[in-house]
Protein backbone atom coordinates (compact mmCIF):
# COMPACT_ATOMS: atom_id res chain seq x y z
CA UNK A 1 0.00 0.00 0.00
CA UNK A 2 1.25 3.48 -0.67
CA UNK A 3 0.28 4.27 2.87
CA UNK A 4 -2.11 7.16 2.15
CA UNK A 5 -5.23 5.25 3.20
CA UNK A 6 -3.53 3.50 6.10
CA UNK A 7 -2.07 6.79 7.34
CA UNK A 8 -5.49 8.44 7.20
CA UNK A 9 -7.15 5.56 8.98
CA UNK A 10 -4.51 5.18 11.66
CA UNK A 11 -4.15 8.93 12.17
CA UNK A 12 -7.30 9.28 14.23
CA UNK A 13 -9.66 9.34 11.27
CA UNK A 14 -12.78 7.81 12.84
CA UNK A 15 -16.51 8.00 12.26
CA UNK A 16 -18.21 11.12 13.73
CA UNK A 17 -14.88 12.95 13.86
CA UNK A 18 -15.68 14.92 10.73
CA UNK A 19 -13.45 12.71 8.66
CA UNK A 20 -14.79 10.80 5.64
CA UNK A 21 -14.15 7.07 5.18
CA UNK A 22 -10.69 6.68 3.62
CA UNK A 23 -11.94 4.19 1.04
CA UNK A 24 -9.31 1.84 -0.38
CA UNK A 25 -8.98 1.74 -4.15
CA UNK A 26 -6.51 1.32 -6.97
CA UNK A 27 -3.99 3.46 -5.11
CA UNK A 28 -3.57 0.56 -2.67
CA UNK A 29 -2.05 -1.52 -5.44
CA UNK A 30 0.51 1.12 -6.44
CA UNK A 31 3.81 0.96 -4.61
CA UNK A 32 6.58 3.47 -4.21
CA UNK A 33 9.93 1.93 -5.15
CA UNK A 34 11.98 0.51 -2.28
CA UNK A 35 15.04 1.60 -4.25
CA UNK A 36 15.82 2.60 -7.80
CA UNK A 37 18.50 1.58 -10.27
CA UNK A 38 18.52 4.25 -12.95
CA UNK A 39 14.92 4.53 -14.13
CA UNK A 40 14.03 1.08 -12.77
CA UNK A 41 12.14 1.15 -9.49
CA UNK A 42 12.27 -2.00 -7.33
CA UNK A 43 8.92 -2.30 -5.55
CA UNK A 44 7.50 -4.44 -2.75
CA UNK A 45 5.56 -6.83 -5.09
CA UNK A 46 8.85 -7.56 -6.91
CA UNK A 47 10.53 -8.35 -3.60
CA UNK A 48 7.61 -10.62 -2.63
CA UNK A 49 7.80 -12.45 -5.98
CA UNK A 50 11.51 -13.12 -5.40
CA UNK A 51 10.80 -14.30 -1.85
CA UNK A 52 8.05 -16.61 -3.19
CA UNK A 53 10.47 -18.12 -5.73
CA UNK A 54 13.13 -18.55 -3.03
CA UNK A 55 10.64 -20.22 -0.66
CA UNK A 56 9.73 -22.79 -3.35
CA UNK A 57 13.38 -23.42 -4.30
CA UNK A 58 14.66 -23.68 -0.72
CA UNK A 59 11.74 -25.86 0.44
CA UNK A 60 12.13 -28.47 -2.31
CA UNK A 61 15.92 -28.31 -2.11
CA UNK A 62 15.74 -28.97 1.65
CA UNK A 63 13.19 -31.74 1.14
CA UNK A 64 15.11 -33.67 -1.53
CA UNK A 65 18.72 -32.72 -0.84
CA UNK A 66 19.39 -36.11 0.74
CA UNK A 67 16.31 -38.20 0.06
CA UNK A 68 15.77 -41.19 2.31
CA UNK A 69 13.88 -44.35 1.43
CA UNK A 70 11.71 -43.83 4.51
CA UNK A 71 10.93 -40.10 4.38
CA UNK A 72 11.21 -37.99 7.53
CA UNK A 73 10.68 -34.36 8.45
CA UNK A 74 10.66 -31.90 5.56
CA UNK A 75 11.01 -34.73 3.00
CA UNK A 76 7.64 -35.99 4.20
CA UNK A 77 6.09 -32.60 3.53
CA UNK A 78 7.81 -32.36 0.14
CA UNK A 79 6.54 -35.78 -0.90
CA UNK A 80 3.02 -34.92 0.25
CA UNK A 81 3.16 -31.70 -1.78
CA UNK A 82 4.36 -33.48 -4.90
CA UNK A 83 1.90 -36.37 -4.56
CA UNK A 84 -0.91 -33.85 -4.01
CA UNK A 85 -0.14 -32.09 -7.29
CA UNK A 86 0.39 -35.42 -9.08
CA UNK A 87 -2.86 -37.04 -7.93
CA UNK A 88 -5.15 -34.01 -7.90
CA UNK A 89 -3.86 -32.02 -10.87
CA UNK A 90 -1.54 -33.94 -13.19
CA UNK A 91 -2.89 -37.50 -13.34
CA UNK A 92 -6.59 -36.56 -13.79
CA UNK A 93 -5.71 -34.59 -16.94
CA UNK A 94 -2.57 -36.20 -18.33
CA UNK A 95 -2.57 -39.70 -16.86
CA UNK A 96 0.69 -41.54 -16.18
CA UNK A 97 2.22 -40.46 -19.48
CA UNK A 98 2.28 -36.88 -18.21
CA UNK A 99 4.54 -37.59 -15.21
CA UNK A 100 7.46 -35.88 -16.95
CA UNK A 101 5.59 -32.57 -16.56
CA UNK A 102 5.34 -33.00 -12.78
CA UNK A 103 8.34 -30.75 -11.90
CA UNK A 104 6.90 -27.95 -14.04
CA UNK A 105 3.40 -28.23 -12.56
CA UNK A 106 4.68 -28.52 -8.97
CA UNK A 107 6.85 -25.40 -9.41
CA UNK A 108 4.00 -23.51 -11.07
CA UNK A 109 1.45 -24.48 -8.42
CA UNK A 110 3.61 -23.62 -5.42
CA UNK A 111 5.01 -20.44 -6.92
CA UNK A 112 1.49 -19.13 -7.58
CA UNK A 113 0.25 -20.36 -4.21
CA UNK A 114 3.05 -18.66 -2.26
CA UNK A 115 2.57 -15.43 -4.24
CA UNK A 116 -1.17 -15.57 -3.45
CA UNK A 117 -0.78 -16.46 0.20
CA UNK A 118 1.49 -13.45 0.77
CA UNK A 119 -1.82 -11.61 1.14
CA UNK A 120 -2.50 -13.31 4.46
CA UNK A 121 0.97 -13.19 6.02
CA UNK A 122 1.58 -10.23 8.35
CA UNK A 123 4.32 -7.83 7.15
CA UNK A 124 3.93 -9.04 3.51
CA UNK A 125 0.16 -8.44 3.37
CA UNK A 126 -0.06 -8.22 -0.40
CA UNK A 127 -0.90 -10.86 -3.02
CA UNK A 128 1.69 -10.50 -5.76
CA UNK A 129 -0.74 -11.85 -8.37
CA UNK A 130 -3.09 -8.92 -7.75
CA UNK A 131 -0.67 -7.00 -10.00
CA UNK A 132 -1.48 -8.32 -13.45
CA UNK A 133 2.09 -7.75 -14.66
CA UNK A 134 3.16 -10.75 -12.55
CA UNK A 135 0.46 -12.97 -14.06
CA UNK A 136 1.12 -12.40 -17.79
CA UNK A 137 4.63 -13.95 -17.75
CA UNK A 138 3.15 -17.11 -16.20
CA UNK A 139 0.42 -17.18 -18.87
CA UNK A 140 3.09 -16.62 -21.53
CA UNK A 141 5.19 -19.55 -20.24
CA UNK A 142 2.15 -21.84 -20.15
CA UNK A 143 1.02 -20.78 -23.63
CA UNK A 144 4.47 -21.10 -25.11
CA UNK A 145 4.68 -24.67 -23.78
CA UNK A 146 1.11 -25.37 -24.98
CA UNK A 147 1.89 -24.24 -28.54
CA UNK A 148 5.34 -25.81 -28.64
CA UNK A 149 4.02 -29.23 -27.55
CA UNK A 150 1.09 -28.96 -29.94
CA UNK A 151 3.25 -28.13 -32.95
CA UNK A 152 5.82 -30.74 -31.95
CA UNK A 153 3.31 -33.57 -31.52
CA UNK A 154 0.80 -32.79 -34.25
CA UNK A 155 2.70 -30.58 -36.67
CA UNK A 156 1.76 -26.93 -37.28
CA UNK A 157 -0.98 -27.64 -39.84
CA UNK A 158 -2.34 -30.67 -37.98
CA UNK A 159 -2.48 -28.70 -34.76
CA UNK A 160 -4.38 -25.80 -36.32
CA UNK A 161 -6.71 -28.22 -38.14
CA UNK A 162 -7.43 -30.12 -34.93
CA UNK A 163 -8.58 -26.95 -33.17
CA UNK A 164 -12.03 -27.71 -34.59
CA UNK A 165 -13.19 -31.19 -33.61
CA UNK A 166 -13.67 -33.74 -36.41
CA UNK A 167 -17.11 -34.41 -37.83
CA UNK A 168 -18.12 -30.76 -38.18
CA UNK A 169 -19.78 -30.06 -41.59
CA UNK A 170 -17.60 -28.03 -44.03
CA UNK A 171 -19.71 -24.79 -44.10
CA UNK A 172 -19.78 -24.71 -40.29
CA UNK A 173 -16.05 -25.33 -40.29
CA UNK A 174 -15.52 -22.05 -42.19
CA UNK A 175 -17.89 -20.17 -39.87
CA UNK A 176 -16.01 -21.47 -36.83
CA UNK A 177 -12.48 -20.55 -37.98
CA UNK A 178 -12.55 -16.91 -36.74
CA UNK A 179 -14.19 -17.97 -33.46
CA UNK A 180 -11.62 -20.71 -32.83
CA UNK A 181 -8.64 -18.53 -33.75
CA UNK A 182 -9.78 -15.76 -31.42
CA UNK A 183 -10.60 -18.20 -28.64
CA UNK A 184 -7.30 -19.99 -28.91
CA UNK A 185 -4.95 -17.03 -29.29
CA UNK A 186 -6.77 -14.30 -27.36
CA UNK A 187 -9.57 -15.31 -25.01
CA UNK A 188 -8.23 -18.57 -23.58
CA UNK A 189 -4.94 -16.99 -22.39
CA UNK A 190 -6.84 -13.84 -21.42
CA UNK A 191 -9.27 -15.72 -19.16
CA UNK A 192 -6.43 -17.81 -17.73
CA UNK A 193 -4.59 -14.69 -16.58
CA UNK A 194 -7.48 -12.41 -15.69
CA UNK A 195 -9.19 -15.02 -13.49
CA UNK A 196 -6.16 -15.34 -11.24
CA UNK A 197 -5.53 -11.61 -11.18
CA UNK A 198 -9.20 -10.67 -10.67
CA UNK A 199 -9.77 -13.05 -7.77
CA UNK A 200 -6.66 -11.95 -5.91
CA UNK A 201 -7.30 -8.27 -6.66
CA UNK A 202 -10.90 -8.44 -5.42
CA UNK A 203 -9.96 -10.48 -2.35
CA UNK A 204 -7.26 -8.05 -1.31
CA UNK A 205 -9.57 -5.09 -1.85
CA UNK A 206 -12.31 -6.68 0.28
CA UNK A 207 -9.87 -7.49 3.04
CA UNK A 208 -8.51 -3.92 2.99
CA UNK A 209 -12.00 -2.39 2.98
CA UNK A 210 -13.20 -4.34 6.03
CA UNK A 211 -9.94 -3.93 7.96
CA UNK A 212 -9.84 -0.15 7.44
CA UNK A 213 -13.60 0.11 8.05
CA UNK A 214 -13.15 -1.67 11.40
CA UNK A 215 -10.59 0.93 12.45
CA UNK A 216 -12.59 3.83 10.99
CA UNK A 217 -15.82 2.80 12.73
CA UNK A 218 -14.13 2.24 16.07
CA UNK A 219 -15.38 4.91 18.48
CA UNK A 220 -17.27 5.17 21.74
CA UNK A 221 -20.62 5.36 19.99
CA UNK A 222 -22.91 3.20 17.90
CA UNK A 223 -19.90 2.98 15.60
CA UNK A 224 -18.53 0.32 17.95
CA UNK A 225 -21.33 -2.06 16.86
CA UNK A 226 -20.58 -1.32 13.18
CA UNK A 227 -16.87 -1.88 13.87
CA UNK A 228 -17.65 -5.28 15.41
CA UNK A 229 -19.69 -6.19 12.31
CA UNK A 230 -16.91 -5.03 10.03
CA UNK A 231 -14.33 -6.97 12.05
CA UNK A 232 -16.44 -10.14 11.77
CA UNK A 233 -16.60 -9.62 8.01
CA UNK A 234 -12.83 -9.05 7.86
CA UNK A 235 -12.31 -12.39 9.64
CA UNK A 236 -14.79 -14.06 7.28
CA UNK A 237 -13.01 -12.67 4.21
CA UNK A 238 -9.66 -13.71 5.67
CA UNK A 239 -10.88 -17.31 6.06
CA UNK A 240 -12.40 -17.17 2.56
CA UNK A 241 -9.10 -15.91 1.15
CA UNK A 242 -7.19 -18.82 2.68
CA UNK A 243 -9.33 -21.01 0.42
CA UNK A 244 -9.24 -18.66 -2.60
CA UNK A 245 -5.42 -18.46 -2.59
CA UNK A 246 -5.22 -22.25 -2.80
CA UNK A 247 -8.12 -22.59 -5.22
CA UNK A 248 -6.73 -20.07 -7.70
CA UNK A 249 -3.33 -21.79 -7.76
CA UNK A 250 -5.18 -25.10 -8.23
CA UNK A 251 -7.34 -23.79 -11.10
CA UNK A 252 -4.40 -22.21 -12.92
CA UNK A 253 -2.31 -25.38 -12.66
CA UNK A 254 -5.22 -27.71 -13.52
CA UNK A 255 -6.01 -25.70 -16.66
CA UNK A 256 -2.31 -25.77 -17.56
CA UNK A 257 -2.38 -29.57 -17.24
CA UNK A 258 -5.48 -29.83 -19.44
CA UNK A 259 -3.85 -27.55 -22.04
CA UNK A 260 -0.75 -29.75 -22.08
CA UNK A 261 -2.97 -32.82 -22.40
CA UNK A 262 -4.79 -31.28 -25.37
CA UNK A 263 -1.45 -30.49 -27.03
CA UNK A 264 -0.30 -34.08 -26.67
CA UNK A 265 -3.50 -35.55 -28.10
CA UNK A 266 -5.00 -34.83 -31.51
CA UNK A 267 -8.57 -34.10 -30.40
CA UNK A 268 -9.00 -31.03 -28.17
CA UNK B 1 -7.26 -57.82 4.97
CA UNK B 2 -8.42 -58.36 1.41
CA UNK B 3 -11.66 -56.56 2.22
CA UNK B 4 -9.64 -53.61 3.55
CA UNK B 5 -7.50 -53.61 0.38
CA UNK B 6 -10.64 -53.72 -1.70
CA UNK B 7 -12.13 -50.81 0.27
CA UNK B 8 -8.95 -48.75 -0.15
CA UNK B 9 -8.89 -49.50 -3.87
CA UNK B 10 -12.55 -48.47 -4.25
CA UNK B 11 -11.83 -45.26 -2.31
CA UNK B 12 -8.80 -44.54 -4.51
CA UNK B 13 -10.74 -45.06 -7.73
CA UNK B 14 -13.57 -42.88 -6.37
CA UNK B 15 -11.09 -40.10 -5.61
CA UNK B 16 -9.45 -40.46 -9.01
CA UNK B 17 -12.83 -40.24 -10.73
CA UNK B 18 -13.72 -37.16 -8.66
CA UNK B 19 -10.39 -35.47 -9.56
CA UNK B 20 -10.88 -36.31 -13.25
CA UNK B 21 -14.40 -34.89 -13.12
CA UNK B 22 -13.11 -31.71 -11.46
CA UNK B 23 -10.37 -31.20 -14.07
CA UNK B 24 -12.78 -31.88 -16.91
CA UNK B 25 -15.45 -29.59 -15.46
CA UNK B 26 -12.95 -26.75 -15.06
CA UNK B 27 -11.68 -27.17 -18.60
CA UNK B 28 -15.14 -27.37 -20.19
CA UNK B 29 -16.48 -24.46 -18.14
CA UNK B 30 -13.71 -22.07 -19.09
CA UNK B 31 -13.61 -23.26 -22.71
CA UNK B 32 -17.34 -22.56 -23.05
CA UNK B 33 -16.83 -19.11 -21.53
CA UNK B 34 -14.00 -18.43 -24.00
CA UNK B 35 -16.22 -19.58 -26.90
CA UNK B 36 -18.98 -17.19 -25.94
CA UNK B 37 -16.58 -14.26 -25.71
CA UNK B 38 -14.66 -15.11 -28.88
CA UNK B 39 -17.85 -15.68 -30.92
CA UNK B 40 -19.13 -12.24 -30.00
CA UNK B 41 -15.73 -10.62 -30.57
CA UNK B 42 -14.96 -12.37 -33.89
CA UNK B 43 -18.29 -11.64 -35.57
CA UNK B 44 -18.52 -8.27 -33.82
CA UNK B 45 -15.24 -7.26 -35.47
CA UNK B 46 -16.37 -8.65 -38.85
CA UNK B 47 -19.72 -6.83 -38.48
CA UNK B 48 -17.95 -3.61 -37.51
CA UNK B 49 -15.57 -3.81 -40.48
CA UNK B 50 -18.37 -4.57 -42.96
CA UNK B 51 -20.56 -1.91 -41.34
CA UNK B 52 -17.78 0.63 -41.72
CA UNK B 53 -17.29 -0.27 -45.37
CA UNK B 54 -20.99 -0.07 -46.31
CA UNK B 55 -21.87 2.69 -43.79
CA UNK B 56 -24.35 0.55 -41.83
CA UNK B 57 -23.24 0.85 -38.16
CA UNK B 58 -25.95 -1.53 -36.95
CA UNK B 59 -23.98 -4.44 -38.45
CA UNK B 60 -21.65 -4.25 -35.44
CA UNK B 61 -24.23 -5.28 -32.79
CA UNK B 62 -25.86 -7.66 -35.30
CA UNK B 63 -22.45 -9.31 -35.81
CA UNK B 64 -22.03 -9.69 -32.06
CA UNK B 65 -25.42 -11.35 -31.72
CA UNK B 66 -24.73 -13.64 -34.69
CA UNK B 67 -21.36 -14.55 -33.14
CA UNK B 68 -23.02 -15.29 -29.82
CA UNK B 69 -25.60 -17.49 -31.58
CA UNK B 70 -22.83 -19.35 -33.45
CA UNK B 71 -20.92 -19.90 -30.19
CA UNK B 72 -23.98 -21.17 -28.34
CA UNK B 73 -24.84 -23.48 -31.24
CA UNK B 74 -21.32 -24.86 -31.37
CA UNK B 75 -21.14 -25.32 -27.59
CA UNK B 76 -24.42 -27.29 -27.71
CA UNK B 77 -23.07 -29.36 -30.61
CA UNK B 78 -19.65 -30.00 -29.07
CA UNK B 79 -20.49 -30.47 -25.41
CA UNK B 80 -24.04 -31.71 -25.84
CA UNK B 81 -24.64 -33.91 -28.87
CA UNK B 82 -21.07 -34.92 -29.65
CA UNK B 83 -20.25 -35.72 -26.01
CA UNK B 84 -23.45 -37.77 -25.68
CA UNK B 85 -22.58 -39.64 -28.90
CA UNK B 86 -19.02 -40.29 -27.65
CA UNK B 87 -20.32 -41.50 -24.28
CA UNK B 88 -22.79 -43.86 -25.99
CA UNK B 89 -19.98 -45.15 -28.24
CA UNK B 90 -17.73 -45.74 -25.21
CA UNK B 91 -20.56 -47.56 -23.44
CA UNK B 92 -21.15 -49.82 -26.47
CA UNK B 93 -17.44 -50.61 -26.71
CA UNK B 94 -17.15 -51.45 -23.01
CA UNK B 95 -20.27 -53.68 -23.13
CA UNK B 96 -18.83 -55.53 -26.15
CA UNK B 97 -15.66 -56.26 -24.26
CA UNK B 98 -17.57 -57.49 -21.20
CA UNK B 99 -18.00 -61.26 -21.49
CA UNK B 100 -19.82 -61.91 -18.22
Amino acid sequence: MTGDVTALASGGCHIFSGCGFPAPGLQDFEWKPLFTIGSFGFTKPMLLAIIAALVVIVFFWAAFRKPQLVPRGVQNLGEMAILGVRDQILRPSLGRKGDSYLPFLVSLFFFIYIMNVMELIPIFQFPVTSRIGFVWPLVFIVYFLYLYLGFKNQGAWGYLRNMIPPGVPAPIYIILVPVELLRFFVFQPFTLGVRLFGNMFAGHLLLTIFTIATWYLLSLSIGLVYAAGSFALAIFVFVLETLVTLLQAFIFTTLTATYIASSLEASH
Amino acid sequence: MSGQDNGASVELSRRTAAAEGRARGLNVGWTVFSYLLSGMAAYGIIGWLVGRAVHVPVLFPIGMLVGLAISIGFVIYRYGRQEAANAAQAQRTSTKGDDR
